[in-house]
This record gives structure tokens, sequence and C-alpha cells, in this order.
């Protein structure tokens, strides 16, 4: 038997290739040195102390650690601020969903070829203006003294000025128009991307058009579904541009008191706990509605399956 | 089933279809994109920051020219040195604190200087920008309030200035020259000096006079709730509460802090409507019909709302009383500067009267040269709302200077706990 010696691989010698993995290490190591690290940081800060005559660019005194941090951000006051956040988040998430299932189904299903692109850009480029300044423009037809209030009380529709601007559904209306974009695009590729077969089979069988959707084209969007829930409802936590300009005293979120408290009052490691918390309570928020959805597919999933009788040999 | 890609119709002669291919298109395109971005670029004179102009400060020449006034002008007993410079200032500033043509065209032209000037709206915000960029910011000239300057030289976040580029200092009445915050004069120059009261909208809240702090507290509690608007720095919010109740309001005691929180948080917190340090930009469209205040501020409120087609005389301003505070901004040089040369010669540019005053009619707030009433009367005899710039010496006599001391940490958390208790 002739021993058959292996082709030379890209590492020149005989046999063993790098792994795989090595492909990755790039963004591997961008990630570990720009998210992982930062985070440890704030992790760290957030035991610490404040140190207000530090003279190393950092107010932190990491000596002694404790969780005094936590304590303090769990107090009543800042708390609420928490709650309204989480509140907000997932009532414009629920109102982007909604908003957004109708525009991407007529999109995907009920649209010619020719003009998807432009429809879609056309959902797409407003996204081009700054954040900011898509956000700022909200100030001018909400204004109390402004046109569109002007006319509203003309026309009865309302006894005073428009008192919508520095309150919580200011900020609501604003969150669910910046980031509809990004619940659309994932629900049309979603739904986009579902063999028409399927919907066509499902008519043959004698399913009508509800049902079809319910039992069909809904629960095989069901990936698009989770991944423009979580390309909304994560930055909507975190955000702060939409709080400081159209919030006021009453739209206060957690993403402004953060920076608050870094900035202003130079408190990093009260900030950074709050940090955390805010990623702890992201993470339970997605966990609880994952939860949800396994559970009530699995009650479905038994309520609808299809029981095969024995075969009988 | 495909369908055949349909063929684009264009207006062309037939003779460009053999000449027109993809190919031919995509390099037409890039060019033409290529040129507009050469182009862009290329006249852009502002580029990015003051980096560029390193080389540029060892090339200021002083030649010390001086703008002489007409002769038996008040303008000729103040010195009038310009001291030329080059290259790119970047100012960090309070928002609206400077005519813009002062920082813009007039700046160009006179001193050849091109400015780029960023906003903040409270010293914090400044003291933490620069502390956490450790020198590296970027920035020629800061502007922090006189009380926050002994902090920030003993962080060695300012630069020392060199006075003999500042000939012009002569022109600032020694009143305003020396304070306790910088006694030798090595870091700060006088900008300007205010004071804090309030506005509102007579009209709409039915009320004609407010006398005083515990007036305000009581309009904001009642007819005016929830539309109200109060500064967004901690000394201030409570300095309200404190010279409501007649207590110095640098007072470290911990009696009045916790009697100071408890009236804030529990009782004050759900009337507001805004922390806004410059409600002049939002009273114009009808966001408060109450508002704290600087004397300034309020100025270019009732120009804003004349702009906006509104009713100026239906707004009416208030000093406030019995007590209100006296603060003062000041020019200084951030540690690091790039180009501090330029900056002496424009802070040295800005004493001189005619510029001062110009400025001066822009902000709204006293520039504390010498013998201001003459000044006033030859270069802006028909001046605007002067009662708001200036006070007299009983309304003066009121005012509390500002103090960094122990209490500040307390009065910035219970800034924090009334923002969240507003909330919702």
């Amino acid at each position: 038997m002739a021993v058959v010696r292996m082709p030379a691989g890209p590492t020149g010698s005989t046999g063993r290739r790098a792994p795989k993995w090595v492909l990755a290490g790039p963004a591997i190591f961008w990630y570990i040195a720009f998210f992982v690290m930062p985070i440890l940081f704030i992790l760290l800060y957030s035991l610490g102390t404040k140190n207000a005559l530090s003279t190393s660019g950092v107010p932190v005194d990491v000596g002694s650690l404790s969780l005094q941090n936590y304590r303090d951000a769990f107090s009543d006051t800042f708390f609420k601020t928490f709650r309204a956040t989480i509140r907000i988040a997932i009532t414009a998430t629920v109102l982007c969903t909604v908003i957004g299932l109708p525009v991407a189904y007529f999109l995907a299903f009920k649209v010619q070829e020719k003009w998807r692109a432009i429809l879609l850009a056309l959902i797409i480029v407003p996204s081009f203006t700054s954040f900011l300044i898509r956000t700022l423009a909200w100030r001018i037809p909400l204004a109390p003294n402004g046109t569109l209030s002007g006319w509203l009380q003309d026309w009865g529709v309302i006894d005073g000025p428009i008192q919508i601007l520095e309150t919580q559904t200011a900020v609501q209306l604003a969150l669910v128009y910046n980031y509809l974009g990004f619940m659309i695009l994932p629900l049309f590729v979603a739904l986009d991307r579902i063999e028409p077969g399927l919907r066509e089979a499902s008519k043959d069988l004698g399913a009508g058009r509800v049902a079809t959707f319910l039992r069909v084209t809904f629960p095989l969007a069901g990936p698009g579904i989770a991944a423009g829930v979580l390309l909304t409802f994560i930055p909507m936590c975190g955000d702060f541009v939409t709080a400081v300009v159209l919030g006021g005293a009453d739209g206060n979120m957690v993403g402004a008191m953060i920076d608050s408290q870094f900035k202003g009052a130079q408190n990093w490691p009260l900030g950074s706990a709050m940090a955390v918390m805010m990623i702890g309570a992201v993470l339970v928020v997605l966990g609880v509605g994952a939860a949800m959805v396994f559970v009530i597919r699995k009650a479905l999933g038994i309520r609808r399956r299809v029981v095969l009788p024995e075969v009988v040999r | 089933m495909t369908k055949r890609p349909e063929p684009i119709s264009i207006l062309a002669p037939e003779s460009f279809r053999e000449k027109l291919s993809r190919r031919s298109l995509f390099q037409i395109g890039g060019a033409a994109g290529g040129l507009a971005l050469l182009a862009a670029c290329g006249s852009d004179d502002e580029d990015s920051g003051s980096s560029d102009t390193a080389g540029g400060s060892s090339d200021t020449t002083a030649d010390g020219s001086s703008a002489t006034p007409a002769a038996g002008s008040v303008l000729a007993e103040y010195s009038n040195v310009i001291n030329q410079a080059e290259g790119t200032i970047a100012m960090y500033t309070w928002g609206d604190y400077n005519d813009p043509e002062i920082v813009g065209p007039l700046a160009e032209s006179t001193l050849g200087v091109s400015m780029k000037v960023d906003f903040y709206a409270s010293n914090e915000d400044l003291i933490v920008k620069l502390e956490a960029s450790q020198g590296t910011s970027g920035f020629d000239i800061v502007v922090p309030t006189g009380a926050y300057i002994p902090q920030m030289i003993a962080k060695g976040l300012l630069e020392k200035l060199d006075l003999s580029k500042i000939p012009n200092i002569v022109n600032v009445d020694p009143a305003y020259r020396n304070r306790d915050w910088d006694p030798d004069e090595g870091y700060s120059v006088c900008k300007n000096w205010g004071s804090t009261g309030w506005m509102w909208n007579k009209a709409v809240t039915g009320v004609d006079s407010i006398a005083t702090w515990q007036e305000f507290i009581d309009v904001a509690m009642n007819q005016a709730s929830g539309q109200t608007a109060v500064i967004d720095t901690a000394p201030n919010l409570a300095g309200m509460y404190f010279w409501a109740n007649g207590i110095d309001w640098t007072t470290e005691e911990a009696a009045d802090l916790d009697a100071c929180e408890a009236f804030l948080v529990d009782e004050f917190a759900q009337h507001i409507k805004a922390f806004d340090s410059y409600p002049s930009t939002k009273i114009a469209e009808g966001a408060y019909t109450l508002a704290m205040a600087w004397n300034g501020d309020a100025r270019q409120a009732l120009v804003r709302i004349a702009d906006a087609g509104g009713d100026p005389e239906e707004w009416a301003w208030g000093l406030g009383a019995p007590a209100t505070e006296i603060w003062m901004d000041l020019y200084c040089i951030a540690a690091g500067a790039p180009n501090p040369d330029a900056a002496h010669a424009w802070i040295n540019w800005l004493l001189t009267p005619e510029v001062s005053i110009q400025d001066l009619n822009y902000h709204g707030y006293n520039s504390g040269l010498n013998n201001m009433d003459a000044l006033l009367a030859e270069l802006v005899p028909d001046l605007v709302d002067g009662d708001m710039i200036f006070f007299s010496d009983e309304q003066v006599a009121t005012m509390q200077t500002g103090a960094v001391n122990s209490a500040q940490e307390r009065l910035v958390e219970i800034l924090n706990k009334v923002k969240a208790k507003a909330a919702g």
C-alpha cells in the first residue's frame, strides 16, 4: 500500500490548516477591545465611589468596592424613570409593529415588482437626514403658538393650544416616527422570503384570507418580527436625544438621566450603575418576551397538532 | 417565467447609441462625482478644528495697529490696540453669547482669524469636557463663571494669560478686575456680568406683578403650574428656594439643604415643565408662561417674541428679589489651546469699546467697561430695554456672588432628584 501524501495546504506544510475562527479574528478583537472592555470598565466603576479630586481624568475611586450605587439607583425617584422608559419603549415598539406590519405586507405581496424599489426608497430616504434634525423638526408642528395649533383651534378640534411638547406623548410620537423604518425593513424582508407557493397552497386547501394570514404568513414572518422588535426596542430604551429635545421635565428617560449623572453631577459610579441596570432591564424584558412567545407557540402547537393515525400492518 | 429587461429610452441623438454604454456612463458619473467632491472640499475654509493651525500661531504679527477714534469722542479715552492674528480659534462658550458678526465676518476682516464656536449650558458640562479630554479638547477660549475658576485652576484646566498681549484690559472697570477667584488676573478677563430673575406672560397667567421669589414660586405652583421653566443649573434652582426663604444661597448647613431638598422634590418638582437655561428659544413658540431666566436671555426673548409675530408687551421681566445672584463670566484660555496667540488677540479686541458695546447690545449683559454711561450715550443712544442690562446701585446691593463649596455636590444631587421626580 502506498502512503498517500496530502497536498500542501494554505499554511504551506502538510496537514494542519489554520483554525476557521481566524477569519473572525479582527472582529473578535474589535469587539473585545471596544465593547467588552468598556462594559467591564463600566461594571467596575459602578462598584466604586465618586472622587471629585481625581487628576487622572476619571473621577472614580475603585479602592473600596460596594453596591451602594445600585441601592441609590433603585431608590424611588430614579426607579420611576426606569419604569417610565421601559413602558414608553414597549408601547412604541408595539405601535411600530402594528403600523409596520400592514406596510410591510402591502409592500411584499400587493405591490408590483417595479414599484417596490421606489417605495422602499421612500421609506429609507428620510433616514438620510440627521436623527437630531428629524427630532427637532417635531417642535414645529407641535408648537403651541404654531400654525397647526392655530388651525386646530380655529376648527374647534381642540380648546387651547397644543400641549403635547414637553410630555411623554411627544417622546412616544417621535420614537415611533424615528424607528418605524427599522421595523418595516426586517418585516418586509421576512415576508418577501415566504415562498408564494405556501400561501397559494393554504388558499387551495380552503383557508380564508384571515386564516391564511394568521396560520401561515404571520408565523413564517416570526424571525422578521423578532429582528424588528430587537432593532427598535433596544435603541429606544437608551434613547437620549428624543427625551432631551422633546421630553422636557415630564418625558425624562434613562438615557438622559445617565448623561446628567456623567456630565452634570460628575457621578460616574452612579451613572455606571444606572447603565448596568438598564442593560439588565432590557435583557429581562427581552427574556420575558421570548418566554411568552415560547409558551404561546407551545400552547398553539399542542392545540393545532395533527396526530397521525397508527399505521396497522 | 422571466421577463426580458426593458430597453431604456433616453432623449439623445441616434449617434449616441453607439458611444453610450454602461461602462461609459459609470465613468462619466464617477468623474462628475469626484469633481463635485473636490469642489466641495476645496472651497471649505474652516476645515476641521484648529489642529491645522499649529504652525500658524508662530507667524502672528503684533503690529499693534490702533483704530484712532474721532477727536472729542469718548472713545479716545480708551485703549484701542488691535493685534493681528492668524488661523482658527475654537471657542467653547454659553449659547447665544456673542454677536454672530463678531465671531464671524468681523473677526475675519479685522483680525484675520476664523472662529469655530461650540456651546454648553452649565459650568459642570464645561469642566467635565475639559477634564475628560485632559488638554486635548481643541478649544482655545472657554468662558466659565467666576465661582468655578479656582476649581479649574487647581485641576490644571486653564492656561496662564500673557497680559502683555491684552493691553486693552485697562478699559475694564476696576470693580470687575482682580476678583477673589483670580486675584492677580493670571487666568481670566471679564466678559460680562449678569443676574437672574423671571419673565412671565401677564395675559395668560392673569398675574400683573411678581415682585419676589416667593411670589414666583406661588405663581409657578398655581397659575403657571405645568407651564414653568427653571434654569438647568443646580445653584439656580436651589437659590430660588434659599432666596425666597431669606437664606444665604451659599449655605453649607445640612438643615438648610435638607429643607431645600424636601421642598423642591416633594412640592415643587411636579409643577416644572422643563429645565431650560435658555427659555428665550422656546418662549416665542409658546412653550412656557413662566420662566426663570438670566437678564440677557429674557431680553433676547422679547426680541424673539416680536420676530415670531407675538406681542412682547404681554410679557414682563422681574429681577430676583429680595436677593438674587450676581455672576460674572470670564474669558479664559484652555490648557493645551492650539492657537493661544490668536486667542489673546481676539480677547484683546473684544475689550475695545466699540466691539464690546456691539456685543453687549446683542447678548444683553453688562460688559463691565469703564464709564459705561458715556460710552452708551455715544455709541448706542437708542438702547432697547436698558433696564434689563443695567441695574441701579440698590439692585446691585441685593446681588450675592456664588461660591462652589462643599454644598455643591449636594445641590447637584438635589437637581437630579428634582428632574427624576418631575418626570411623569
